[in-house]
């Protein structure tokens, strides 16, 4: 299976600040991919730079286009929602399915149409009428029913209720995944998207530092959570990560030996959130 | 897939300002031929009919020509901030259209759709308040409004002055297009700030005025390149009146310079300038997503 989007050493500075300092990844066909990364690690930019939003150094490739250079062309196959409530308070909910449906050829008014009747939202309202998750919801309809390649979701259910949330990446699983489509998705809740995932993309200070399928991830990491008499004999495993809880304490391992770690305390997998948090906060003390 | 069209239809739904101000303006101008004094006969006589007839009709017109003249300057300014301020950007680019149709598709409302609104409002509150005053006045009042000559002559002029004004003014509208695809507030004043810098840096630093002189004549000179002023030509009547001879003209054709105007080195200068004004915006537009 070839790469949908290809960055290597992708490189986007403003002024002094690296916002991504050589970044190398890729993403296949029909994954959906979870871009995970604390405040100011550079999320935002690689989405931007995916999406021909923004300049870059280093080579990108996205559906076969050069972003910056071909956005326009890009735009036919992949479609996104780069930040939630940015619809314009002028445009009327009809006049927005107009437009879309009078310039992009992909675009179902059907299908947009029956999300937007799922949520409630009716014809002549303009987006400054409506509430901010139901502004959120119109332009997930409008982009949901692109039949695009590559879907980018930037943070796509900020701002809405926890129904609201559920119903949307439940239509994003059972009415929008098939296996022609790829979608990249940035958010904070990763407990939200675990399960939905395929992969991960961990980035921090600009660069990648974790990239990995869900399917690795359970097989690759492991905790294990000891009692104190235990402890030193655990830590000769090489943990790469622990913490204090309740009591025990609590350690991650990178390709653990399951065997003897199972005589030292109780073995459970390791979930994206810990993951991301052990990652990202350093080795073990 | 008519992609500039959509893109008209949504300047129209983004600033229904566009037919709101004509709407008013020409609602208030037939306000005042309903119940305004209709004093037609003070004319002296001796003045040819058509003259008083397209005087009439260029005043209407003129309103709506100064009125146009400033909304279209704030809608230049106006249209590539108001996307990026209110980050409604972020959608528009999520669309297959290039920076460039964007761009040319604003450049275009401004200098040929709004103008073509403009038109059709003066024409229609022309028509109407003809009506009006001749209803409401003496018979002999209608050879000077119902002239079919004066309105071909009417409309001529309209569209004459909508594509040399686009020519003649495409500099400055490129100038705000960049200052709204740039600046990240205070459009307005962004606006005035570069070509008051230049003016006043020429004349503090080299004592001379070249800078100011090259706006002026782009601001003032437009008349001067697309009209002649030429009373010995046709469609001139001399008459006088208690012994002052007043000329008027009865035609307004003989006004046209459209081989000057075509001819003119300032004129192509102008839109060379602008040509390379819009490449500039739309490369700030294509590199410049937020605030």
């Amino acid at each position: 299976m070839s790469a949908l989007i290809e960055a290597r050493d992708l490189t986007k500075k403003y002024g002094a600040h690296v916002a991504l300092d050589r970044a190398n990844f890729s993403v296949e066909a029909g994954r959906i991919v979870g871009l995970i990364g604390p405040n100011g690690a550079g999320k935002t930019t690689a989405l931007r730079a995916i999406l021909g939003l923004t300049a870059y150094e280093g080579q990108l490739n996205v559906l076969g286009h050069e972003p910056f250079r071909g956005r326009t062309a890009l735009m036919h196959d992949a479609c996104f929602i780069a930040d939630v409530a940015v619809l314009p308070a002028w445009l009327r909910v009809d006049h927005a399915i107009d437009f879309v449906a009078g310039v992009h050829p992909r675009f179902r008014r059907d299908r947009a149409l029956g999300l937007l009747a799922k949520a409630g939202i009716t014809g002549e309202r303009r987006m400054r009428e409506l509430s901010k998750g139901m502004k959120t919801q119109v332009h997930l309809a409008l982009t949901m029913a692109i039949d695009a390649k590559l879907l980018v979701l930037d943070e796509p259910t900020l701002g809405l209720d926890i129904l609201a949330r559920r119903a949307f990446y439940d239509a994003l699983v059972n009415d929008y995944m098939d296996e022609t489509r790829t979608i990249l998705i940035t958010t904070h809740q990763v407990e939200e998207v675990e399960n939905l995932l395929t992969d991960v993309l961990f980035i921090d200070k600009g660069r990648i530092v974790l990239d990995s399928s869900l399917d690795d991830i359970a097989t690759r990491y492991a905790a294990v959570a000891v009692a104190a008499d235990n402890l030193d004999a655990a830590r000769a495993e090489k943990p790469f990560h622990e913490r204090s809880m309740l009591g025990k304490v609590v350690l991650y391992y990178e390709h653990p030996n399951l065997d003897r770690l199972a005589a030292l305390g109780e073995v459970h997998a390791l979930s994206v959130a810990d993951l991301f948090v052990a990652k990202l906060s350093g080795g073990a003390e | 897939m008519n992609v500039p069209i959509w893109l008209v239809r949504r300047e129209f739904w983004e600033n229904r300002a566009i037919w709101m101000i004509p709407a008013v303006i020409g609602g208030f101008m037939v306000l005042i031929a309903l119940f305004g004094r209709v004093d037609l006969m003070s004319i002296p006589s001796q003045v040819p009919i058509q003259a008083v007839g397209g005087g009439f009709l260029l005043a209407v017109g003129a309103t709506f020509f100064a009125v146009m003249s400033i909304y279209s300057t704030w809608y230049l300014l106006d249209c590539l901030y108001a996307d990026r301020k209110d980050r409604s950007v972020l959608f528009w680019k999520s669309m297959p259209i290039s920076d460039t149709t964007t761009v040319l598709s604003k450049l275009a409302t401004a200098l040929i759709l709004i103008p073509a609104v403009y038109f059709a409002a003066a024409d229609l509150t022309t028509l109407i308040m003809a009506f009006i005053v001749s209803v409401r006045s003496s018979s002999s009042v209608d050879g000077a409004l119902w002239h079919a000559d004066l309105w071909l002559q009417l409309q001529a002029l309209w569209l004459y002055m909508i594509a040399t004004t686009a020519l003649w003014y495409l500099p400055i509208a490129a100038y705000l297009l960049v200052v709204s695809a740039w600046a990240k507030r205070a459009v307005m004043l962004w606006s005035l700030l570069p070509p008051l810098t230049l003016v006043l840096a020429e004349r503090w630093f080299l004592d001379s005025h070249v800078v100011a002189s090259a706006i002026g004549e782009r601001l003032m000179g437009y008349p001067a390149q697309a009209f002649r002023y030429d009373p010995g030509c046709c469609g001139w009547v001399t008459t006088i009146v208690d012994n002052d001879t007043i000329t008027t003209p009865t035609s307004i054709w003989g006004f046209f310079n459209v081989g000057g105007f075509i001819s003119s080195t300032e004129t192509w200068i102008g839109v060379a300038v602008g040509a390379a004004l819009v490449v500039c915006a739309i490369q700030l537009r294509t590199r410049r997503t937020e605030i």
